[in-house]
């Protein structure tokens, strides 16, 4: 993405009203949405503080993007309350939405329009500056050489940018970004990553709906997993990770006699043998003198050590434990 | 990623809330005008509009006033009333209306199939601003295309209209009026008199009826001199009597004249103008509202078109004593009892009070209220649907 920015402030603002007061970008209590008998959306307990980047996870069909719809306006929830931007939701509606941007689902535009005229249909339905920023927001996304094609001939990582420019339309202080990295190639995922942080740092809000959980692991600071429409786990990445266990990984001479001794080495650890060597699985809160004691160990049981790796947890390995799709949630 | 989550920040200062009323139902101008270019840069409906409203005319008639030029003695003038009312009330008029609902379809149908909806949604505009955004813009279109077709109708029925005409093998001068006709009927009372028809029935009208024995046969050949039944005793008639007659028959006969050889006047032009835009208008606000309904375009296009063609004409003419009243309720009917006189019914047929009485009875205050009620109605509807349809 070009590093061209919009402009954090707006002109257009003078006169303007001010946003209303709270801490939260999003905050929802008891939100519900039914489809008949599915329970889509389940009492969902939501609070996204302004200006960091957050992941919504959870596997096909736990009800992510139900939940931004319902937020979004784009359906009405069944019970519940929510708030954006510290206005209710739907009382004031169009305030909220005034300063908000969303992809939702896979981005479609007009396809006999260019994409710069696909931005000027939308930003004719936001304030009179919005119009003014299509330059602006069509060079940040990188689609400026291209704006004046009609959008039939863009590819998907293309309308996923246009996408994300006709979300800076309103210079909004929150995104809701649904799947973004969708159709993009690893260039593509990095630029978006780049965009999302430096979008974050300029003191916006980013919802970022995925299941690539490494890119939200790269992306975004705290996290919220959903799953069966309910938000089982909420909070910051590193202290959702502080409480999974270390995996030390141990490439050696004689793999067997090794899981031996430190089975015998009375550190409580779990050891399996893989065709790499050991995976030593030790429990959480494991201090780092343990980590060289089995060193030792294995050192004077003469064992050839050639590596040694501590393994940090990832955000995907505890997702999948924590959700139900592989096993009981912890 | 191991950072810690950000502390909340509380209430950016770069937040503003924009004052541009989008919670209101009244769509701005800049709204209409993105609406517009959006419809008018879909180049293939477009192709399709002017095709039939501009394209099919003109073609038409370009094609007489080559072959008029080309052959004047095999092909008669391009222009004149037959020319007018066969283009208005054949083509503009029904094909006006269809054209009008696809394009009220589209726009109704466009931004939900094409996944626009909810960007639009997700502005926090308001959804009834959204629906009638629509409106302005799609009536821009398709009025200036009617009016564009019908303009091209009406120069070249007035200025291509013959300007001597062969009438029963009477050389008769074009564009009279009913004086000047009568006038010229005096001056050529012979030929007037041999050759021109009359109304057998109304013989005893004229003003001396003493050279017109009872029983006759009527005029014909013989130059004025009326044959007794069996072809004896003519009584030659005066050329006072002549002119009379010439006269009388030239009454009798101008309107077929004016049908038939004058253009159009410029009143129903007028008139006829409105109401092919008014029928233009109903087919694109009952088009939006059915496929903002429906949420597509191709089954509100088809269900229209099955109205217009099939179930209006049988409704017209059908004689269902129960159901009138619903029938009445069909709005092809109440724009058919709206329309100007002189022009052939539509649903086929001519235009004279006979053919008239054909329609099912309607008053013009029903009419009036049947197309109210049916543009009220569907916009109701689809804007109803807008507000309530997920996105």
């Amino acid at each position: 993405m070009n590093a061209h920015q919009i402009s954090a402030t707006t002109s257009s603002d003078t006169g303007s009203s001010r946003a209303a007061e709270g801490q939260w970008a999003v905050e929802t209590h008891g939100l519900t949405k039914r489809f008949g008998e599915n329970v889509a959306v389940d009492g969902v307990e939501l609070l996204v503080p302004r200006g960091c980047a957050f992941g919504y996870l959870g596997p096909n069909g736990a009800g992510k993007t139900t939940l931004i719809r319902v937020l979004l306006g784009l359906t009405h929830a069944d019970a519940g309350t929510m708030s954006l931007l510290g206005y209710p939701v739907p009382k004031e509606r169009d305030k909220a939405l005034a300063r908000v941007g969303a992809i939702v689902d896979e981005p479609r535009f007009h396809s006999h329009l260019t994409g710069r005229e696909n931005l000027e249909v939308l930003a004719s339905s936001r304030e009179h500056a919005a119009g003014e920023r299509i330059v602006g927001v069509l060079d940040r996304v990188g689609l400026r050489q291209r704006a004046d094609d009609r959008v039939a001939k863009y590819s998907m990582g293309m309308r996923q940018r246009l996408g994300v420019a006709a979300c800076l339309l309103g210079d909004p202080e929150l995104l809701v970004l649904d799947e973004p990295m969708n159709g993009l190639d690893p260039a593509g995922m990095h630029d978006m990553r780049e965009m999302i942080r430096s979008l974050v740092d300029e003191g916006r809000t980013i919802v970022l709906s995925s299941h690539l959980l490494d890119e939200v692991q790269r992306t975004c600071d705290t996290v919220a997993i959903v799953d069966r429409g309910a938000v089982i786990r909420q909070g910051p990445i590193s202290e959702l990770l502080a409480g999974t266990s270390v995996v030390l990984r141990v490439e050696c001479s004689d793999p067997d006699r090794a899981r031996s001794l430190v089975e015998h080495a009375g550190v409580g650890a779990q050891v399996e043998v893989g065709h790499l060597g050991l995976e030593i699985t030790l429990p959480s809160g494991t201090r780092r003198a343990v980590i060289a004691e089995i060193s030792r160990v294995l050192v004077e049981g003469g064992i050839a050590l050639y590596e040694l790796q501590p393994m940090q947890a990832t955000l995907e390995s505890w997702f999948l434990r924590v959700t139900s799709r592989l096993g009981d949630p912890e | 990623m191991t950072t810690d989550a950000p502390a909340p920040i509380g209430p950016s200062s770069r937040v503003g809330i924009p004052q541009d009323h989008r919670g209101s139902w009244i769509p701005t101008g800049a709204m209409i005008a993105a609406r517009f270019k959006e419809l008018r840069r879909r180049r293939g409906l477009m192709v399709a509009l002017l095709t039939v409203t501009v394209g099919i005319p003109a073609i038409y008639l370009t094609i007489r006033l080559l072959l008029h030029a080309a052959a004047p003695h095999s092909y008669g003038p391009a222009g004149g009333f037959n020319q007018y009312v066969g283009l208005v009330a054949g083509v503009l008029y029904v094909f006006g209306f269809i054209v009008a609902a696809t394009l009220g379809a589209t726009a109704g149908s466009a931004d939900l199939t094409e996944g626009m909806f909810r960007h639009h949604v997700i502005t926090g505009r308001s959804r009834i601003a959204l629906y009638l955004a629509r409106i302005p813009a799609g009536l821009a279109i398709i009025m200036s295309l009617v009016a564009i077709g019908f303009t091209i109708v009406c120069a070249v029925c007035v200025f291509a209209a013959p300007t001597s005409l062969e009438y029963n093998g009477v050389h008769v001068p074009a564009q009279l009026s009913r004086t000047e006709f009568q006038q010229w009927a005096a001056e050529h009372a012979q030929e007037v008199v041999n050759s021109f028809p009359i109304d057998i029935s109304s013989r005893d009208r004229i003003a001396n009826p003493a050279c017109l024995p009872g029983g006759g046969p009527g005029f014909g050949p013989g130059g004025g001199v009326i044959k007794q039944p069996g072809g004896t005793a003519a009584t030659p008639c005066t050329p006072a009597q002549l002119q009379a007659m010439a006269v009388f028959i030239a009454k009798q006969d101008y309107t077929d004249y004016a049908r038939v050889f004058l253009y159009p006047s410029d009143s129903l032009m007028v008139k006829t103008g409105l109401w092919i835009e008014l029928e233009a208008i109903i087919g694109f606000m009952v088009g939006l509202g059915l496929s903002s309904l429906l949420g597509q375009r191709t089954i509100a296009v088809i269900l229209l078109i099955v109205l217009e063609l099939i179930i209006t004409p049988i409704a017209a003419r059908a004689r269902l004593p129960h159901l009138s009243n619903l029938q009445r309720a069909v709005v092809g009917l109440a724009t058919a009892h709206l329309e100007p006189g002189g022009l052939p019914t539509p649903f086929g047929g001519g235009g004279s009070p006979a053919e008239r009485s054909l329609l099912l009875h309607e008053s013009t205050t029903v009419a009036v209220c049947v197309i109210v009620a049916w543009i009220v109605a569907w916009t109701a509807l689809g804007a109803w649907r807008m507000m309530t349809r997920d996105a």
